[in-house]
C-alpha cells in the first residue's frame, strides 16, 4: 500500500471509530502527544475562534465521562473524502480531507446535513505505523441547532 | 398516582404567582403581542462595542420586536443605529452582517446615506421627483442607541421609553466594579432551536436544573455555598444571583481549578444577571458570558452566545479564558448542548395542541439558588407588560384570585 492510500485510510478509520462510539479506537489511531482542535471564523466578530482544543488525553477524559451527561443520541455519519496527502518534514506528512457530517435521529432515521468542516491532519509514522499527530478541524458551518457532546 | 384528562387540567394546587398557562409559550397572538408591548419597549443588546472598533464599521441586527437594524460607529466615533431598511422601496441596505461603510448605498437604485442617517443621494433624484421629495425627506429612522454595563450596545426601538439608565436600575450593581474595564468579544455564535425565548430565559433564571448538569453538580451542587446563593429581584423583571466558589477540580480525575480570575470577583466566583426580557450577564470565574433571546415565533429561537475577556488580556490570559468558556459553554461544551436540548425538550412537549396546561415555578426556598423566585418575578414583570396574567393569559382559566407571591 502506498503512503498515500495507508495516510487516508488513517484518516477514515478515525472518522468510522467517531461514527461506532469506539473511542478507545480512535485513540489507539493518534500518537501519544496528539492534539486536536475545532476552530471557525466568525465574520461577524472578525475573528478566529477555538471551539475546542483538546490533548489525547483531554479527549480521553471528554469521552470517559460522555455517560455522566445528557445529550442528544442521534447518530452522527462522518462522509470525508481526503483531497491532498504531502510529505510535510522529516517523518511528518499533512492531509486535507472534506468533511460533511450527517445527524440521523433515532425516531424514524431522517437524516440532515450537520455539518460542513476541513480537517487538516498532520501525521507521523511511529513502529512503522502511521498515527494522527494534529488535527484541526475548521469549521465551515457554524450554527448547529441544539448541538451535540461528541466532536468531529 | 398518573391522572386522568380532568385531573391534568387542574390548577396546580399553588397561589397564582407559582404557574402559568403554558399557552403563553405557544400562541401566535401573544407573541405578536408581546413583540409590541414588551421587545419593542425594552433595551435589546445588539452587539459589543469591541464589534465596532473603528469609524464607518458596521454590524446588523435583528430585533426582536422584528426590525432589522444597522449599528454603525460614525466619522464621529459615537454609535448610532438605524433601521436597515431604504426608505425607497424597502430594500435591505447593508447585507453582511460587518463590513465598513462611509457610505451606505442601497444595491437596487444606489440611494445613498452617510453613517449619521442622512440621505445624502438620491440618483436622478431631480429628474425624477423634481422639488416634491428631497433627501432631506429620505432620512433612515433612528433608533436610540446607548453603551454600557461592560461596553455593550443597547438599542431601543421606542423613541419615549426610559433611558437605559432608568431601565437598568439597580441590577447589574453586583458586576459594577467586574465590568468597570473595556472587554473583547472572542467567542461568537448563534443556535436556533424550536422553543420559547421565555423558556431560555428561565433556563437562565433557576439553578435547579443544575440536576442536568454533571459538570454543575460535581463543581456546585455538591460544594460548600451552593445552597446559599440568592436570588435577588429588581425592577423591571431584572434578577441577578449571588456567587459562590466553583470547584472546578472537582468534576473528574485531571481537571484543574481555573488559572486565571476576573477583576473583582473572588476565585472560583459565578455571578449571573438576567436582564428582562431576553439577556443574561453570566460571569464565571474567568470568562463572561452574555446570551440574547432574539425570538422567531412563539416556538422559534435564535439564541445569540458571546464570550468575553479583557482587552487587555495577554495572549495566555486569552488562550485559559477561551479554553475555560468552551469547556463549559462552546457549541461542543459540556453545558451548552445539555441546556439547549433541554429548551428543545421544553418546546417539542409544549408544542400548539400537545395539551400541555401548565408550568409551575413553585420551589420557594428563601430566595436561595433553587428557589423559582427568579421565573416568578420575570412572570411579575411579563403580566404588567402584557396586562394579561401568565396565569391565564387569555382569560378563559375561570381561576379564583389568590395572593400573589413575588
Amino acid at each position: 500500500m502506498d503512503e498515500r492510500t495507508e495516510i487516508s485510510e488513517l484518516i477514515y478509520k478515525s472518522f468510522l471509530a467517531l461514527d461506532d462510539l469506539q473511542f478507545a479506537e480512535y485513540l489507539a489511531l493518534c500518537a501519544p502527544d496528539y492534539h486536536y482542535l475545532i476552530s471557525a471564523y466568525s465574520p461577524e466578530i472578525r475573528k478566529e475562534m477555538i471551539w475546542l482544543e483538546e490533548s489525547g488525553d483531554s479527549l480521553k477524559l471528554l469521552f470517559d465521562n460522555l455517560p455522566k451527561h445528557n445529550s442528544d443520541h442521534s447518530r452522527l455519519t462522518r462522509l470525508g473524502n481526503v483531497y491532498l496527502v504531502s510529505k510535510a518534514a522529516a517523518n511528518e506528512w499533512k492531509a486535507l480531507t472534506f468533511l460533511q457530517v450527517f445527524r440521523t435521529t433515532l425516531d424514524g432515521g431522517a437524516t440532515e446535513l450537520f455539518a460542513v468542516c476541513k480537517v487538516h491532519d498532520k501525521i507521523t509514522k511511529l513502529d512503522e505505523k502511521f498515527k494522527l499527530l494534529d488535527r484541526e478541524i475548521k469549521m465551515e458551518t457554524r450554527m448547529f441547532g441544539f448541538g451535540h457532546h461528541i466532536p468531529f | 398516582m398518573s391522572r386522568n384528562a380532568t385531573d391534568w387540567l387542574k390548577t396546580p394546587g399553588f397561589p397564582n404567582s407559582h404557574f402559568v398557562d403554558s399557552r403563553i409559550y405557544t400562541d401566535e397572538a401573544l407573541f405578536k403581542e408581546e413583540q409590541e408591548k414588551i421587545f419593542n419597549k425594552s433595551w435589546i443588546i445588539a452587539c459589543h462595542e469591541s464589534e465596532l472598533t473603528g469609524a464607518y464599521d458596521y454590524r446588523t441586527f435583528s430585533h426582536p420586536g422584528g426590525a432589522p437594524l444597522i449599528i454603525v460607529r460614525g466619522e464621529d466615533m459615537k454609535v448610532r443605529s438605524f433601521y436597515n431598511i431604504c426608505p425607497h422601496r424597502g430594500n435591505t441596505l447593508l447585507y453582511d452582517p460587518v463590513g465598513n461603510a462611509k457610505r451606505i448605498t442601497c444595491i437596487f437604485h444606489a440611494w445613498m446615506f452617510d453613517t449619521k442617517g442622512n440621505c445624502i443621494e438620491i440618483s436622478r433624484g431631480e429628474q425624477g421627483y423634481q422639488d416634491r421629495y428631497k433627501c432631506e425627506n429620505a432620512g433612515l429612522r433612528e433608533v436610540r442607541t446607548e453603551i454600557g454595563y461592560g461596553g455593550f450596545v443597547w438599542v431601543n426601538v421606542d423613541d419615549n421609553a426610559p433611558s437605559l439608565k432608568e431601565y437598568i436600575g439597580d441590577s447589574m450593581n453586583m458586576l459594577e466594579e467586574n465590568l468597570s474595564m473595556p472587554l473583547e468579544v472572542f467567542h461568537y455564535h448563534k443556535a436556533v432551536v424550536n422553543t420559547n425565548y421565555k423558556l431560555w430565559h428561565d433556563t437562565n433564571s433557576e439553578f435547579y436544573h443544575d440536576y442536568m448538569h454533571y459538570f454543575n453538580k460535581a463543581t456546585g451542587m455538591m460544594q460548600p455555598g451552593y445552597f446559599d446563593r440568592k436570588y435577588t429581584g429588581y425592577a423591571n423583571g431584572h434578577a441577578s444571583v449571588g456567587s459562590m466558589e466553583i470547584k472546578y477540580d472537582a468534576y473528574s480525575k485531571g481537571s484543574k481549578p481555573r488559572a486565571v480570575g476576573w477583576p473583582g470577583l473572588s476565585p472560583g466566583g459565578w455571578v449571573l444577571i438576567d436582564i428582562f426580557p431576553g439577556m443574561t450577564f453570566n460571569l464565571r470565574t474567568s470568562v463572561l458570558r452574555m446570551d440574547t433571546a432574539i425570538p422567531l415565533g412563539p416556538n422559534k429561537l435564535i439564541i445569540e452566545f458571546r464570550g468575553l475577556g479583557l482587552k487587555s488580556d495577554t495572549p495566555e490570559q486569552r488562550a485559559e479564558r477561551i479554553h475555560d468558556h468552551n469547556v463549559i459553554w462552546g457549541p461542543f461544551g459540556r453545558n451548552l448542548h445539555e441546556d439547549l436540548l433541554g429548551v428543545h425538550g421544553q418546546g417539542r412537549a409544549m408544542r400548539d395542541g400537545s395539551d400541555s396546561k401548565w408550568v409551575i415555578h413553585g420551589r420557594e426556598e428563601n430566595s436561595t439558588i433553587h428557589d423559582e423566585v427568579g421565573m416568578r418575578h420575570f412572570y411579575a414583570e411579563w403580566s404588567k407588560k402584557m396586562q394579561r396574567p401568565a396565569y391565564d393569559p387569555l382569560g378563559d382559566n375561570k381561576l379564583q384570585a389568590t395572593k400573589e407571591i413575588a
